[in-house]
């Protein structure tokens, strides 16, 4: 189980309503499915990234899709 | 440790909500029930659950129930479908209630409904959603289970040994109360409380009911379930059975569906607990007064 250190996440930058924004209620929860690693939040990618599960957990017009096979394995990197 | 055998392709559970939402002419009858019983709980606790998780993103049914409590602060929408997600304001949250995307100690309160009677681990589930809950948070679940289609299970039973003089997969196996009981007390789940309700719909035929359970998202997703198309027989052959054998004066069909509610809480000091072995201060023989036999050795 992860421990209570926050999640360093939340990028300096203008607020805007972008597919990628979450709700920081939401981000300062969610940990990675598998590993319940805390996650980096990559907003430019709208991805939340594991790295531990070397996985980026895409989110989709503000839904943080934290499924496995639906996330992009971070060595296969475009 | 090795993990028992999966039988619930959940893959496929997102595909049917995907599709069930399509059909929103219909409601959930049973998604209702059990967010408004959600509802109706919580309005008998006398305090507010600050950060929840709302299991059951179908037409925010449940989310708005929790809120008409008058017990609820911020509510995060959860579900294994993305359409079942989808909405004006885009919020909310997608996992497989197998894998809990929550750290620890986080939530206040978590209510799944309607689900975790896919789950291939149910006792991992649970788990997960306690480790999940902050000290003295609340888990309110509703799942199907007990004799829940019954009717169905037994009519397509006997068609298909008429017809093929076999029997496959179609009806899921269902959890039993008492078993829910000794789960939620090995996932850790103080003052743990299980109890169930019995609903039953009816219906002209039996394919009325199975058009109700696509649009509820409730037709069989069983690993090995028949993987090529039933005949259209066998389903005939059963609906006279179901008809012969269960259908009320009235000439409609009954169909069982049984509600196991799952309540727990996370541990907390506050809360009410067993005294040790021993450590009375009185002695009951005295509380009764009587006079106390020892047992002979």
């Amino acid at each position: 189980m992860a421990d209570d250190k926050p999640a360093d996440t939340t990028p300096a930058g203008p607020p805007s309503a972008e597919a990628g924004d979450i709700d920081p209620r939401l981000l300062e929860i969610l940990v990675c499915p598998l590993t319940k690693d805390t996650l980096e939040y990559d907003r430019q990618r709208a991805e939340l990234i594991s790295k531990k599960a070397q996985l980026a957990y895409p989110i989709r017009e503000g839904i943080p899709i934290m499924l496995p096979e639906e996330a992009r394995h971070l060595d296969d990197d475009a | 440790m090795p993990l028992p055998p999966k039988l619930f392709d959940r893959g496929l559970l997102s595909l049917r909500r995907n599709r069930a939402v399509v059909q929103k002419s219909r409601d959930d009858f049973l998604l209702a029930h059990a967010s408004a019983e959600f509802g109706d709980r919580l309005g008998a606790i006398n305090r507010v659950f600050e950060h929840c998780l709302a299991y059951n993103a179908r037409n925010g049914v449940l989310k708005q129930a929790l809120q008409a409590s008058g017990k609820t602060g911020h509510i995060i929408a959860a579900d294994c479908s993305a359409a079942m997600l989808a909405g004006p304001r885009t919020q909310g949250l997608l996992y497989d209630e197998e894998a809990l995307p929550v750290a620890g100690g986080r939530l206040d309160l978590i209510a799944s409904a309607m689900s975790l009677h896919w789950a291939n681990d149910l006792p991992g589930a649970l788990l997960q959603i306690r480790q999940a809950l902050k000290p003295d948070g609340l888990f309110l679940g509703a799942m199907l289970g007990g004799d829940t289609l019954h009717e169905l299970r037994q009519s397509l039973l006997r068609a298909e040994s008429e017809l093929t003089g076999g029997a496959s997969a179609r009806v899921a196996p269902m959890a039993d109360v008492r078993e829910v009981g000794g789960l939620m007390q090995r996932a850790g789940f103080t003052l743990p409380v299980v109890d169930a309700d019995r609903l039953e719909a009816r219906y002209d035929s039996l394919f009325h009911l199975i058009g109700d359970l696509r649009a509820m998202a409730l037709t069989n997703i069983m690993l090995d379930r028949p993987k090529t198309a039933t005949s259209r027989a066998l389903f005939a052959r059963a609906a006279e059975i179901y008809h012969e054998d269960f259908a009320h004066a009235d000439g409609r069909i009954p169909a069982t569906f049984h509600v196991i509610y799952l309540t727990g809480w996370a541990e907390h000091e506050s809360q009410q607990k067993p005294l040790r072995p021993g450590s009375a201060k009185q002695r009951l023989a005295d509380a009764l007064g009587t006079v106390e036999h020892k047992l002979k050795e």
